[in-house]
């Protein structure tokens, strides 16, 4: 046998013997290759959105709301007995928060930001998985005396205040002043708009205890417009979700409620997810195939028109091996070099599609390699046949064409 | 030239027969050729064309198999040979010769002639070298590394029979070897193949031309794929 070095030499030479024959025979798994690697950077950029959004709401979390009547009339909302009744009745909860929010404007040291004002309880830290870089979060104490403290998200307490501190400093919101008793630890958030999942930005927050938010002429002065729930599993939440739903429609009066559980919307991206894969791999099939093909067609005219080479080699000592061998590196090397090629080209094109359409892409080195191993299959199972029939010439036959 | 009688003959062949079917008939190429070469033997095969000479030296090569009869090559059955040890006989043991040359025209005279020593699983660094001796051989060097369009016949032929001899076979086999060359250059190449044999290579070479075969102390002459004649000459 010979060293597999001398064979991808022969391989190489016969390549460059035919570069544009041999560059427009790649083409087909260029493009197949490409296609499957800008298309699984769409359908991972999708992915790591999903978990990241998800992360950022918790997957242990449930987020109970009323959904918004249709006829704009007050709806019955939700109270803080409802927040009180989910934290008895639900199994395996950690905490509950009950939650009002209004969109203000935040002003500190002269500069005026756009906020999201939470009105909301010490346990929201835990419902919501806040850390804090600096000072305390909410107590109870600031419930019971509806104190005017704010705990600001990382990203507003920077805005506002740009050139140090935000801790100890007196904020304005709305008419009324507040003091920053703690700055949230900044937290990655998904990009781009979120679809059917509201992610609040909490680093653009402005958390105060409940009694303390005043939206002026609240209809419902009282009332709570979520309520943010924990449980200890994260597969206790689908059955927490459900006995929560139960009991605060019966308790508020048969208010129509939005329950978002982020680990059922996981679940459903997921399920589209895995969709999408079937579609972009039965592409990226597909693809390969018409490459292989390709491959195949080209490999076969190069075993025609050195039917004669391959008479010589036998009389030389090449065993059928040998020379199918000859034939199977050329079509590797080929379908390698288009691998490659195709990889690249999906870089660039899902580093475009991110550019251009502005949907999130990303590499899974994985499906890269697996993209060029995939060429690569096709490039020796396509090289079979034409190396086959290299192999099984009659020598004297071959030498006489 | 004295014929090894002392020892068993190199080749052998008893009763080796070749049919091809042709389209449902078959034709027989070769029938009953009982024949024996032995070492260092220099024998040339004659006869009309379709005769059948250009078969018995594929066969004799292990390029083809005999459709009946036995044929040994070095004592070795050639029907029980698997492709792998065939090939390595054909790589080690015979150096062919071919009227058209059958050089690779993409490759430099340099690496046709290296070409056999890839098959033969000589190690790379040796092939230069050992390549290069053998053009030096035939008288070739200068031409080293040209393309086998850029030769002459005559030079195309000495490139030929340096790829023949470069893993030192015991064997040679030509076909027609000065069939496309004029009658000058056609003596040089019989009287470098007569060299070759002079220090014990058994050759044996189809021809037509009666020259070269009154030449050869031995002539087979075929015809019809039977041997007619086995002459040797002192």
């Amino acid at each position: 046998m010979t060293s597999a070095r001398a064979l991808l030499r022969l391989g190489l030479r016969g390549l460059l013997q035919h570069k544009l024959r041999s560059t427009l025979s790649i083409l087909g798994v260029v493009f197949g290759v490409a296609a499957v690697v800008a298309m699984s950077s769409v359908g991972e950029g999708a992915r790591r959105e999903a978990v990241a959004q998800i992360g950022a709401l918790g997957i242990d979390s449930i987020t109970l709301r009323v959904r918004p009547a249709a006829d704009r009339g007050p709806a019955p909302g939700l109270s803080l007995r409802d927040a009180e009744t989910v934290r008895r009745v639900v199994p395996g909860v950690v905490a509950v928060a009950p939650l009002r929010e209004a969109p203000l404007p935040a002003a500190g040291e002269g500069r005026f930001e756009d906020a999201v004002v939470v009105g909301t309880t010490p346990a929201y830290r835990e419902a919501a998985r806040l850390s804090l870089s600096a000072g305390r979060f909410l107590t109870d104490l600031d419930l019971a005396d509806g104190k005017r403290v704010a705990v600001l998200g990382a990203a507003l307490a920077d805005a506002l205040f740009p050139m140090g501190d935000a801790l100890g400093q007196r904020i304005q919101v709305g008419s009324d002043w507040f003091d920053v008793v703690g700055v949230l630890e900044a937290r990655g958030l998904a990009r781009g708009k979120s679809g059917p999942i509201r992610t609040r930005d909490v680093n653009r927050a402005i958390i105060v205890p409940l009694p303390a938010l005043d939206r002026g002429g609240d209809p419902r002065p009282e009332g709570v417009d979520e309520i943010v729930l924990r449980v200890a599993e994260a597969d206790q939440v689908a059955r927490a979700a459900e006995v929560a739903q139960r009991a605060v429609e019966r308790s508020s009066g048969g208010a129509a409620l939005e329950v978002v559980v982020p680990r059922e919307i996981l679940r459903q991206k997921e399920r589209t997810q895995r969709i999408f894969n079937v579609v972009t791999g039965a592409v990226a099939f597909i693809g390969l195939l018409v490459g292989g093909i390709g491959i195949m067609n080209i490999m076969l005219a190069s075993v025609a028109e050195r039917t004669r080479e391959v008479g010589i080699r036998r009389a030389l000592g090449a065993t059928r091996t040998d020379v199918a061998a000859q034939f199977l590196a050329e079509s590797s090397l080929l379908t390698a070099v288009g691998g490659l090629a195709g990889a690249v080209a999906g870089l660039l094109g899902s580093a475009l599609i991110q550019r251009w359409a502005e949907w999130p892409t990303a590499i899974s080195p994985l499906m890269l390699l697996v993209s060029i191993v995939m060429a690569l299959v096709v490039g020796i199972g396509f090289g079979l046949y034409p190396a086959w029939r290299a192999a099984h010439l009659e020598p004297m036959e071959a030498l006489r064409n | 030239m004295p014929a090894a009688a002392e020892s068993a003959p190199l080749l052998e062949l008893r009763a080796v027969a070749k049919t091809y079917a042709r389209g449902g008939a078959s034709v027989a190429a070769l029938r009953e050729i009982d024949l024996s070469v032995g070492r260092g033997e220099w024998v040339a095969v004659t006869g009309p064309s379709g005769s059948g000479k250009s078969t018995l030296l594929s066969i004799l090569g292990l390029l083809d198999r005999p459709t009946g009869g036995e044929y040994l090559l070095d004592g070795e059955r050639a029907a029980l040979l698997d492709d792998r040890t065939a090939s390595r006989l054909r790589n080690r043991s015979v150096g062919f010769v071919f009227q058209s040359f059958h050089l690779i025209a993409e490759l430099s005279v340099l690496e046709n002639v290296e070409t056999p020593l890839l098959y033969g699983g000589v190690p790379e660094r040796e092939w230069r070298e050992r390549a290069r001796r053998c053009l030096e051989r035939v008288g070739l060097s200068h031409r080293a590394d040209h393309r086998p369009a850029e030769l002459s016949g005559g030079e195309a032929q000495r490139a030929a029979v340096a790829r023949a001899l470069v893993c030192e076979p015991a064997l040679l086999l030509a076909d027609e070897p000065t069939g496309n060359l004029d009658t000058v250059t056609g003596v040089q190449i019989a009287a470098l193949l007569e060299a070759l044999n002079a220090e014990g290579r058994t050759v044996v070479l189809v021809t037509h031309n009666e020259a070269l075969a009154a030449r050869s102390p031995r002539v087979v002459r075929l015809v019809d794929g039977r041997v007619v004649a086995d002459e040797r000459r002192a």
